[in-house]
């Protein structure tokens, strides 16, 4: 049942800009150590692009190592955003109205740190624009479209201006109301600009419903296809045992959702302790994101599942060997154990209990653990894979992630919780807007003894439901 | 006082009609329309009838030609996964929307669930095919790595060879259990749903059925215990019937079909197989609705509410449809290994190329590029002419994939080709329709929705009680200068 609290206007402003009109005591230490490993990951950036990618661990055949594991990590996380805020928007569930904002605001940020990692795993990120623009006309040289390089920064740059067009269109309302609050000059100069003119009239409310409608209905096949072609990146590529297999695509986006829908409930339950807001994130909301956790746990499972089991189908030897290599030998045995335990064994139970569900701490720490899981499932497919390349026999080398490695990973981390600080200092975290609209909604029904909260239905106008037609 | 968030007073709470009068309106109002039987009803059941015993024929001929030319059960095998991806898979749409509380689905969910009794037929077109799966002594391909055999490399697939393998008919044992389970599950399912309504007619109905409400309601009151006991039974045996439903759509699109291709290995196709299920399922129950509407007299109950709810679930699963099957045949395709560029020959590029674009415009093109128009989306005929194109082109699809399919399984040699997954030759025809098939797929269908109209006369096809329940959720109330629609959501 999700609990009834009937808040105020006033109340809602008062309580969702008090950490943009004024400075929380732990805000700038967490900004200053944040921005500290931020730099540090970007020297070591700089370093490896001075030295050359000899001081990562990759090599061959590993020419894949920590920086695409992370990448596809992030792309995957980035998923959450269009999941909880446009599936649950078009479907119209009430409790995404707290957490969509965090979980858009999440996906931009994810996707800037997914992109910038295989920029610094080529070495010269500049050459970039080699492959996605015709550079030389006169010597007839084109990208090649037919190449994954092309692939993905097309779509998930495409990903990248939609999500940040989607959390725009939805800002401008509460754009409006910081404009109509904030005392500093130039604060308001800005924030007038970017609520272009919003008054709140009918007309304006009415487009800015039916675009945020339309972005999440035209969002969702550019969701979909970002990390289909992410796994495309793999699928196609016929030499490499295990990667190549028709369920990529599925698999990969149901992951994704899991990483990301995992991440968002990790989110919240952050909200809840660093920003008070336990009055709009309540257990209510918990229980909802858990009870999709497990749905969306169970069906990656099946996928994971039947991935391995069309793989032992084949019978072919050397993928027989790299499965071998992935499940029982050192040291990706023990990390295929950790994966397969912390991303379904421990969290999924877990989540069957209501206890749990409706928990902030234990939400927290069993999302925590699936992305742990997460991040090692992108890892076991990118190295234990390359590593059994045996078309190159000539070179067996391991891979071991250099220091280099570990701090730009590190880095991404670093960057995504410094953005999501950084943007709440800002703009707030839980839209204003729509936690009014459901509180305007909201009525109660009595059913004997029994309150059950109601809302009032959206969609087709009152005379299509009476049959009159 | 009560205020909104602008400070306007409001009710405390709004006022559902959930009189005594109301509740007795709506059972009074679906059992009038479920006694009265119209002479047309007995005319399209007669025509449906004669169909089915020709479909009988069909079956008898069928058997009796053997089990040595696979090629012959093509069509047989298309009808089954057929009926298996249509009538098997239209509870789901009682099932899902109940789970994620969607109010819309009260009035169509009993005939979705009603299709489960067609699982009958189901299984008796599933009983011959035991005896033409072949078992893993044949040497073929299979999930179960059966050990005791020549195969290369068998002894490195550590998974399931510890122990010594499993046995030889292990598919044919899995395949069984499945479908017995999912028919089983079905059943109790509609059972669940329809105590209540049983309770209904043993207390309001007249004669036979007055007797038939009180054997089958078996001495439901409806106390408190009664409806929590129901409810949570009914979540956890539709949660199974999605679980086991996956499960036997894996079965089949294996056993059935992947088996019998030399060198087809899509991981993937299990999941489109079963997404082809729902979307199947969901077709089957817009027309089923249409057709309730427009001649079962339940026009006051079925409205475009219900329509526009599941013309969307279609939408997106016409979609869908694309993004699977792009999804295995770009990796196919892209990979351009020889062994899978003949598999793409026989089901894509070759004999049935012309049957693929067919199913291709009917399956994804026309409902996609035209439910996606708010007008056809938002009416009553839109939405089930194209659940109709989705049906003809998801037949049309079993039958390019398991005539294709079946009609290489035997000119292959099956040892050699399945060990080494070469097709040997990819045929250049499609193996012509003969009459025995034609009535037999003719002749199953119209035996299943025989069944679906002859159990509707036992079974209200309206949900009575979830039509009640309703009554204690929805509410009108002045909102500004309009009356909106005000929903509960009680779980």
């Amino acid at each position: 049942m999700q609990e009834h609290t009937q808040l105020s206007h006033k109340q809602i402003n008062d309580d969702l800009l008090r950490d943009i009109l004024t400075v929380p005591k732990w805000w700038l230490p967490a900004v200053a150590f944040l921005s500290l490993i931020v730099l540090t990951g970007l020297g070591a950036f700089f370093f490896m692009m001075y030295h050359g990618l000899g001081v990562t661990g990759l090599n061959r055949p590993v020419m894949w190592g920590f920086f695409i594991a992370n990448f596809v990590f992030w792309i995957g996380i980035s998923h959450a955003g269009i999941m909880i805020s446009a599936i649950l928007r078009l479907t119209q569930a009430e409790w995404r109205r707290p957490i969509t904002r965090a979980a858009e605001v999440m996906t931009v940020f994810s996707l800037i740190a997914a992109l910038h990692t295989p920029l610094m795993h080529v070495g010269r990120p500049w050459r970039v624009l080699y492959w996605i623009f015709p550079y030389d006309f006169s010597r007839g040289i084109w990208p090649n479209i037919r190449s994954p390089f092309v692939w993905d920064p097309s779509a998930v740059g495409t990903y990248l201006i939609a999500s940040s067009l989607f959390v725009f269109v939805c800002l401008i309302p509460d754009l409006a109301i910081l404009r109509d609050r904030v005392k500093n000059p130039i604060g308001k100069k800005i924030y007038s600009q970017l609520a272009l003119g919003f008054r709140g009239t009918p007309r304006q409310w009415k487009l800015q419903i039916i675009a945020g409608i339309l972005l999440s209905a035209l969002v969702l096949p550019v969701f979909v296809s970002v990390h289909s072609i992410v796994s495309w990146d793999f699928a196609v590529l016929i030499g490499v045992e295990g990667w190549r297999s028709t369920i990529f695509a599925p698999y990969f986006i149901i992951g994704a959702i899991h990483s990301g829908v995992s991440a968002v409930a990790m989110l919240m339950a952050l909200s809840v302790w660093l920003y008070g807001l336990d009055k709009y994130i309540k257990p209510d909301h918990f229980d909802a994101i858990a009870r999709l956790l497990i749905v969306v746990a169970t069906t990656w499972f099946f996928f994971f599942f039947l991935e391995w089991v069309y793989a032992l189908y084949t019978l072919e030897s050397p993928e027989i060997a790299l499965r071998e290599l992935q499940a029982f030998e050192w040291p990706y045995g023990p990390l295929f154990a950790i994966f397969v335990i912390t991303s379904f064994v421990i969290p999924v139970p877990m989540w069957l209990f209501k206890r749990v569900r409706r928990s902030a701490a234990l939400m927290f720490w069993t999302t925590i653990l699936v992305n742990i899981g997460m991040w090692l499932e992108r890892f076991l497919i990118v190295i234990p894979g390359l590593l059994r390349r045996t078309h190159m026999t000539f070179d067996w080398g391991t891979y071991h992630p250099s220091i280099i490695e570990i701090l730009i990973v590190v880095e991404t981390f670093a960057f995504v919780c410094l953005g999501m600080l950084l943007f709440a200092k800002v703009l707030p975290l839980i839209p204003l807007f729509d936690i009014k609209e459901g509180m305007v909604n909201r009525r109660l029904i009595k059913v004997g003894r029994r309150v059950v909260p109601a809302t009032i239905r959206e969609g087709l106008p009152h005379h299509y439901y009476e049959n009159k037609h | 006082m009560v205020t909104d968030p602008g400070n306007r007073v409001i009710e405390p709470y709004v006022e559902t009609d959930n009189s005594a009068e109301a509740r007795k309106a709506v059972s009074d109002g679906i059992i009038n329309i479920h006694t009265v039987t119209s002479n047309r009803f007995w005319q399209f059941a007669a025509l449906f009838g004669i169909m089915f015993v020709l479909g009988l024929i069909g079956f008898v001929m069928r058997l009796s030609s053997g089990f040595d030319d696979k090629a012959a059960w093509g069509y047989y095998v298309a009808l089954f996964a057929f009926l298996m991806t249509t009538s098997s898979a239209a509870p789901m749409v009682a099932i899902a929307p109940r789970i994620a509380n969607s109010h819309w689905r009260r009035p169509i969910s009993r005939a979705a669930e009603i299709w489960t009794l067609a699982g009958c037929l189901n299984l008796l077109i599933y009983i011959p095919l035991i005896w033409l799966l072949p078992s893993l002594e044949n040497g073929r391909r299979s999930l179960w790595f059966y050990s005791d055999n020549n195969a290369q490399n068998m002894d490195s697939c550590w998974f399931f060879c510890w122990g010594g393998g499993v046995p030889a008919y292990s598919p044919h044992i899995w395949a069984t259990l499945a479908i017995l389970g999912l028919i089983v599950l079905g059943f109790a399912l509609l059972w669940l749903s329809i105590l209540p309504d049983m309770a209904v007619l043993r207390d309001h109905g007249d004669g036979w059925q007055k007797k038939w409400g009180r054997k089958l309601a078996l001495g439901w009151r409806g106390t408190s215990a009664q409806w929590n006991w129901q409810y949570h039974r009914m979540g956890v045996v539709g949660a199974f019937y999605f679980m086991m439903l996956v499960f036997v759509h894996f079965f089949i699109s294996v056993e059935f079909l992947m088996v019998h291709v030399p060198g087809w290995i899509d991981s993937l196709y299990p999941i489109t197989h079963a997404h082809n299920a729902l979307q199947g399922g969901v077709a089957t129950v817009m027309l089923t609705m249409f057709f309730l509407r427009k001649f079962g007299g339940y026009k006051d109950y079925i409205g475009l509410d219900q329509f526009w709810g599941l013309g969307k679930l279609l939408l997106a699963l016409s979609l869908l449809w694309f993004w699977f099957w792009f999804s295995s045949f770009m990796v196919l395709w892209y990979g351009k290994k020889p062994s899978e560029q003949a598999v793409l020959e026989l089901l894509v590029k070759g004999p049935y190329l012309y049957l693929f674009i067919t199913i291709f415009l009917l399956v994804f093109i026309l409902p996609w590029f035209t439910m996606i128009w708010n007008p056809v989306r938002r009416s009553v005929w839109g939405p089930p002419i194209l659940a109709a194109s989705i049906l003809v082109g998801t037949l049309l699809d079993r039958i390019r994939l398991y005539v294709g399919a079946w009609d290489v399984a035997e000119k292959s040699n099956m040892m050699k080709s399945m060990l080494h997954m070469e097709m040997e030759e990819v045929p250049g025809t499609i193996p012509s329709l003969g009459y025995t098939d034609a009535f037999v797929i003719v002749g199953f269908i119209s035996g299943s929705v025989l069944i679906f109209m002859l159990a509707t006369r036992l079974i209200p096809a309206i949900n009575i009680w979830e039509r009640k329940e309703m009554l204690l959720y929805k509410a009108e109330v002045q909102f500004h200068r309009t009356k909106v629609m005000v929903m509960g959501k009680p779980r």
